[in-house]
């Protein structure tokens, strides 16, 4: 185990009545890109909390060059020399690259910041990590591919003996995850041992050398990657596995739901016309910034358009508003759904009745009796686990959090359903129950358009699939005639979009 | 009940209780507190800035705030006063011109509510920095009104509405209790509550799920106006006259009586309920220090000192 740069011994976690983790043995070499790998709940987020110090073990060991340590803050974690990249960026955008890089430790002269030396030690960073990105430009201007590299030198400039990336593609575009993947090797080959998290099994075999698979809280097995196949992991992740295609009995219906004309916002969409029919599962294809996310809020009426025409149900629609194209049976589960989909704070049950709680109502009198037979339709429905809906909302899983917000929707019973990356940052089986949930309404005539940077999942969930490029629908193609490889290549044709390097 | 129902009861109580113990310590300790003409002046005491207490929890969970409550008070007395004067004036009779003269003072006092409301929408001008204009604005307004001397053109009759008695109970106490009732059912029961605590807990997520959040925020910022104006008007009737420095820092009082209830300045968060033990419990530490003789200056430190331990043990009680 002394090879090691970083390893775990009989690790440890457990809960009240819950056992986090269970006896976990595992060790991270220097120069390795090791995969940690689990749906939700697995254990994943615990280990990595534990060797980040914010979490204490019940029992087992933490052992650093084969030296065992005690970690009882992120700072001990930090002089260790155990660096942590989360999911949701830290960093702050109102401030410089090189503050964020050096947040907390700007050299200083006196009692003033020494800036010149500042900004050399932030370009020192990233030259060393063979990036071009200029030190002074504030955070929140650059992109988020480029804020993700930031957030990664910022971890780097501590020189860290290991380093761990939670989810680091989650927002990123498929040719800026490759960038991030040449940087990723860059760091590996310096020494540096580093643990990727993720829930893309597909990049696995391009990034991670090594790959060590959680469930239900248990070390199920660590594999080298050349001699694992994908299905090998998945057959790890879940014991078994149903990958379901799209049920042969969903039908389109003539009738048009949704008819889109001509609509453009100057900067994220032109001239889009397209036609949604009852029924149908209408997929958006694309890169970031090709404009998908804002069609669909514009289309829901969250942001405003320059031109075009919007008909729903063969009736125009001058001005949309959320509130207008819900009455006209619209539904929006929007991408960011912590910040805008749900009340963090309340309880599942009343984030069960935002849209429809006028439905629920009597008159303008309402009740928890009147609302709970809604709320637990849909937890069945959606097959939600909950002990209680008095539980907040902020206390699920992503994947149940998310089934909460389109069960707000579906009590409101919709025509039309807007979903933006609804599986962005959810296990497995969460995403197969919502796609399992888009075809039973595409059953009852409920139409859908579905947007996902997953494009392999358009390819299983759709009817047909529309591929955006700079804001233009340039082709319309269905998912038999294409496999998500050929989908990827063909929304990346348009040249000039993030660039990284 | 499980040990387990038993604590959650606790937590949630833990405000009611303290104020129990308040009360059992004054009962031993403060001669003439628990007696039924004390516990009924307390309500009395209580009642004008408890009505404004009620609304202010509506704008409190809404996610806005108004500060100008205690200048609407004044404002809505010395108008009340001014408009019965000028109707009398017109030669309408005193039960129009009075009729006349408080309506005129609820619509305005509405007016002004909604107009920062729709400050809010429209501009994006926090409620924080409107009230505060507002407050002001409208102690310069009811100066402006009266002069600078009390108005004192009320009818004898007039003084029920702040000093009077129903059965034996103050006719402001019953008043308060109405609000209380009302309130409670529009925050606990209805789909306009619901939406007030979804606007208040995430304005982008109530937003896209189709609520009206800018009617949301400018009724709520209205009702409390209302209720500030007819706190004022029944100020103005106890007191038998308009005048432009009364009610000063009643904004503070009534604030702190929300907090102390339990309502997160956070927004989304709060109870009508809480409010209603705030308000007993501010109203019943100043009584019983009064009857206790304490030093009105201490009776401020010990105020303050007691306020922040309130917030502290709801704050202590919420975060585990």
């Amino acid at each position: 185990m002394t090879d090691y740069k970083l390893a775990t011994r009989r690790l440890c976690k457990q809960y009240p009545g819950t056992t986090a983790l269970a006896d976990m043995s595992v060790g991270f070499a220097g120069g390795e890109v090791h995969a940690l790998i689990g749906k939700n709940g697995a254990g994943k987020s615990t280990l990595v909390k534990m060797l980040a110090g914010s979490v204490q073990p019940t029992s087992g060991a933490i052992l650093v060059d084969g030296v065992q340590v005690s970690l009882p803050t992120p700072a001990a974690a930090f002089r260790h020399g155990i660096a942590i990249v989360y999911q949701e960026l830290s960093l702050i955008p109102s401030l410089t690259v090189t503050e964020n890089i050096l947040l907390g430790r700007l050299p200083q002269r006196g009692p003033f910041i020494d800036w010149p030396a500042a900004h050399a030690r932030a370009r020192a960073v990233l030259a060393d990590m063979e990036i071009d990105i200029d030190v002074r430009a504030r955070v929140g201007d650059l992109g988020v591919a480029k804020q993700q590299v930031v957030e990664i030198a910022k971890a780097m400039s501590t020189e860290p003996a290991a380093l761990m990336l939670d989810e680091p593609t989650s927002a990123l575009a498929r040719h800026e995850t490759g960038r991030l993947f040449t940087l990723i090797r860059r760091l590996a080959e310096r020494g540096v041992a580093v643990i990727y998290i993720s829930h893309r099994l597909q990049e696995l075999h391009q990034i991670a050398d090594r790959v060590t698979v959680l469930r239900d809280g248990h070390h199920i097995g660590t594999k080298a990657m050349p001699d694992t196949s994908a299905a090998d992991i998945v057959h790890m992740m879940f014991g078994e596995v149903v990958q379901r295609e799209r049920p042969a009995d969903l039908c389109v219906g003539s009738a048009c739901a949704l008819r889109v004309q001509d609509l453009t916002r100057a900067g994220a969409f032109e001239a889009i016309d397209f036609t949604l029919h009852e029924g149908e599962i209408l997929g958006l294809a694309g890169m970031l910034g090709a404009g998908r996310t804002e069609l669909l809020r514009s289309i829901f009426g969250a942001e405003s358009f320059d031109s075009g025409r919007i008909e729903v149900a063969g009736q125009a629609l001058a001005a949309p508003t959320p509130m207008l194209m819900k009455k006209h049976g619209l539904a929006f589960t929007p991408e960011n759904r912590k910040e805008e989909a749900l009340v963090q704070r309340h309880s599942i049950r009343a984030n069960m009745c935002l849209a429809g709680m006028g439905r629920m109502a009597r008159g303008l009198f309402t009740s928890r009796a009147l609302e709970q037979p809604h709320v637990d339709t849909q937890v069945e429905r959606l097959r939600i686990k909950v002990s209680s809906t008095e539980n907040p909302v902020a206390a699920l899983s992503g994947g149940n959090q998310q089934k909460v917000v389109i069960g707000n929707w579906l009590n409101n019973q919709p025509r039309i359903m807007l979903f933006d990356e609804p599986t962005r940052g959810i296990d497995v089986q969460a995403k197969q129950q919502i796609f399992q949930v888009m075809w039973d309404l595409s059953r009852d005539g409920i139409a859908s358009i579905f947007v996902s940077t997953e494009l392999e999942e358009l390819v299983e969930v759709c009817h047909r699939i529309l591929i955006m490029q700079g804001g233009r629908i340039v082709a319309a193609v269905r998912p038999e005639d294409i496999t998500a490889d050929e989908l990827y290549v063909r929304c990346m044709e348009t040249p000039g979009v993030d660039h990284v390097s | 009940m499980s040990v387990d129902a038993v604590q959650q009861w606790l937590k949630r109580s833990v405000m009611e209780l303290v104020l129990l113990v308040l009360c059992v310590l004054l009962a031993f300790h403060a001669d003439g507190f628990f007696t039924l003409g004390n516990l009924l002046n307390v309500l009395r005491n209580v009642s004008m800035q408890g009505i404004i207490a009620f609304g202010m929890t509506m704008v409190i969970i809404s996610g806005e705030i108004d500060l100008s409550v205690g200048s609407a008070v004044a404002f809505a007395g010395c108008l009340t006063a001014y408009l019965f004067e000028a109707g009398s004036a017109w030669g309408l009779g005193v039960a129009p011109a009075l009729i006349m003269a408080i309506l005129g003072a609820l619509v305005i006092g509405a007016g002004i509510g909604a107009l920062s409301g729709v400050i809010r929408v429209r501009f994006g001008v926090p409620t924080f920095i409107t009230t505060l204009a507002w407050m002001t604005v409208l102690t310069g307004a009811a100066q402006l009104i009266t002069g600078g001397f009390p108005l004192t053109p009320f009818p004898e009759g007039y003084n029920f509405l702040g000093g009077g008695y129903l059965l034996g109970v103050p006719f402001p106490a019953i008043i308060f209790l109405f609000v209380f009732i009302a309130t409670h059912v529009l925050m606990g029961y209805t789909t306009f509550g619901r939406a007030i605590y979804a606007v208040g807990g995430n304005a982008e997520a109530a937003r896209l799920s189709g609520i009206d959040v800018g009617r949301i925020k400018i009724s709520v910022m209205a009702i409390v106006a209302v209720l500030a104006a007819l706190a004022g008007i029944m100020q103005s009737a106890e007191i038998m006259s308009g005048s432009a420095s009364t009610a000063r820092g009643w904004e503070l009082n009534v604030i702190a009586a929300v907090i102390i209830g339990g309502t997160s300045l956070m927004g989304g968060e709060g109870r009508i309920r809480g409010t209603l033990v705030g308000v007993v419990f501010l109203g019943i530490l100043v009584n019983g220090m009064t009857l206790m003789n304490i030093n009105e200056y201490w009776q401020h430190v010990v105020s303050g000192a007691l306020i922040l331990s309130a917030v502290l043990i709801n704050r202590a009680n919420n975060s585990d």
